[in-house]
């Protein structure tokens, strides 16, 4: 007796993937799981060779410094399908001091930089508009620069390979945004005017982690023990020698620190037009002990350049971001990693209405100037 | 064997070879799943972007259940609803169009009828989370209970629209036309 769900079944049949779509997948995933939220699948490439702002920097948030060396040889190359975030060189975008120049004067006085340029910001921010749009523009090593075009808006981010691209890259198929992203974007726009330390916590939270923040001692320790253990199974699996560093009170700070500044990052390099993100993302940056600031002059323009040393980045490298003054908007992000080939990026931050965009308005007729 | 939930918690300690290793246990399935939805081409489109979502998301995978395939597909039919969404309107036709290819289970059947066309027109007129149970326990095997993780809804919800489901195929006069052609061919035969 054959009944409804028999014939249902019956149509199950469907011609089945070819091999290499499944090895195209795989390769996808790896791109990805080398640099979260780089890959956007396409039907011609599906692995983008391109900038992205949402590029990451971070370092996995399990453990310490010393599982970063592990998660690093996941995805070799994160090399070959993403995005390395930026070493420098003396591009246009190089940064001078002011003191030599003495052109920083639209910035606030800064007995706390961060904080002043945020509360400046809000009090002096005209933009309007309901998205984002960046362009980004990274070399590395000697290769030719990829310029890359950016829109964030309506929960989405979007790119192109030139504005005129803009118009018919927004549509749902093209999204490209994580959740993570999407996370990070969030609590930056909170920080901006809720409670920091609550912000502080949720942009590290925003990646998986074992630092128990928000918990009383002993339920933190044994977060720590919990991490500490799935850091020498990571190693185990991957053969590695030596240990992993223990998580105690300055290995904890130091990944917390990690996160907060990558994920603050993540989140000024995908919406950097909204100008409650980059209030947000300067007020906790301000909050990372191992982060320099000072007043510069690039290309004329007063900007503040960041340095996050190697206590920020467990014991390898820096990073380098240059921004403007006024604004707050990124200018150029430069790090040194070991290993890694030197690249440089430079931005272009603009807010414009999402309706231009889509109507095809090229950046010139909407906004003589972004906000970098 | 290492559990799928195992697996993905080693990948969130940063392991992310545990993750290929899901992948390589369920990639077969999940596009199998993709192509009877979305037909192959788009389907091999499709599976990179599950791949990568079900990566981004895998923190939200509640562990207590060790096999993974039923997340996997909720994750695909997402994906398969970015798709659907982002189609030209005039590929806006039922989900269920292309479902199956090359397959003619009627030869036997003198039934002057296009089966096949049936069915479709049948399943495109179910509610679509009626039909998204009634295939993943039709095609993809699921109980009901996994049916209804894939679906993120109650087991006892999924139980209801799987038996609306059906009711509403038998009761449909062409499929019911087909079932008792199909019924009475096996009853000469005996």
């Amino acid at each position: 007796m054959t009944d409804e769900m028999d014939l249902v079944s019956q149509l199950k049949n469907a011609e089945p993937l070819r091999p290499e779509a499944y090895e195209r997948a795989r390769t996808a995933l790896r791109a990805a799981m080398a640099e979260p939220g780089s890959v956007r699948v396409l039907k011609e490439t599906p692995v983008q060779n391109v900038g992205f702002p949402g590029a990451r920097n971070r370092r996995r948030g399990v453990g310490t410094a010393g599982k970063v060396g592990i998660g690093a040889g996941i995805g070799v190359a994160a090399a070959a399908a993403a995005i390395a975030l930026v070493a420098t060189s003396g591009s246009s975008g190089t940064p001078v001091p002011a003191t030599s120049i003495g052109a920083a004067s639209q910035a606030p006085a800064a007995a706390s930089p961060l904080v002043n340029l945020a509360a400046y910001i809000k009090a002096n921010d005209h933009s309007s508009g309901d998205a984002s749009v960046v362009i980004q523009s990274q070399q590395i090593g000697s290769k030719t620069p990829d310029v890359s075009y950016f829109v964030y808006a309506d929960n989405g981010i979007y790119s192109a390979q030139s504005l005129r691209g803009l118009r018919t890259a927004i549509t749902p198929r093209n999204n490209i945004l994580d959740s993570g992203e999407a996370a990070d974007v969030k609590v930056a726009a909170s920080a901006a005017n809720g409670n920091l330390a609550s912000a502080r916590i949720a942009m590290i939270n925003n990646t998986p982690n074992y630092l128990g923040l928000g918990l009383s001692p002993s339920a933190q320790k044994k977060e720590w023990a919990k991490g500490d253990q799935a850091a020498k199974e990571v190693y185990k699996e991957k053969g590695a020698k030596g240990a992993p560093k223990p998580l105690n009170a300055k290995t904890a700070q130091e990944e917390a620190d990690n996160l907060l500044w990558t994920n603050s990052f993540v989140a000024l390099s995908v919406d950097g037009g909204n100008a409650a993100v980059r209030e947000g993302v300067l007020r906790l940056l301000s909050t990372i002990s191992g982060v320099s600031v000072a007043h510069t002059t690039t290309n004329g323009a007063a900007t503040l350049t960041l340095t996050a040393g190697p206590e920020v980045f467990a014991g390898d490298g820096n990073q380098v971001l240059v921004i403007d003054a006024t604004t707050g908007a990124l200018v150029s992000s430069v790090s040194n990693t070991s290993g890694v080939p030197q690249s440089v990026t430079t931005y272009k931050v603009y807010r414009v209405p999402l309706s231009d965009i889509k109507a095809g308005k090229l950046l010139s007729d909407i906004k003589a100037g972004g906000l970098s | 064997m290492t559990s799928d939930a195992e697996l993905i918690g080693r990948s969130l300690a940063g392991d992310g070879e545990a993750f290929m290793e899901v992948v390589s246990r369920h990639e077969a399935a999940v596009g199998a799943y993709l192509a009877r939805r979305a037909g192959r081409e788009a389907a091999e489109d499709l599976l990179g972007e599950v791949w990568v979502a079900a990566f981004e998301s895998r923190r939200s995978y509640d562990r207590s259940f060790a096999e993974a395939r039923p997340w996997l597909y909720g994750v695909a039919l997402n994906r398969l609803r970015h798709y659907w969404r982002s189609r030209p309107a005039e590929d806006l036709v039922a989900d269920v169009t292309g479902l199956a290819t090359g397959w003619d289970p009627w030869s036997a059947v003198d039934a002057g009828v296009d089966a096949r066309a049936v069915l479709r027109a049948a399943l495109a007129k179910l509610k679509p989370e009626e039909r998204e149970v009634l295939t993943l326990v039709a095609w993809e095997d699921l109980t009901v209970a996994d049916a209804a993780r894939a679906l993120g809804m109650p087991a006892g919800t999924a139980r209801r629209l799987l038996h609306q489901a059906r009711t509403a195929l038998r009761s449909a006069p062409d499929v019911a036309a087909l079932l008792q052609d199909l019924n009475s061919v096996k009853e000469a035969h005996r």
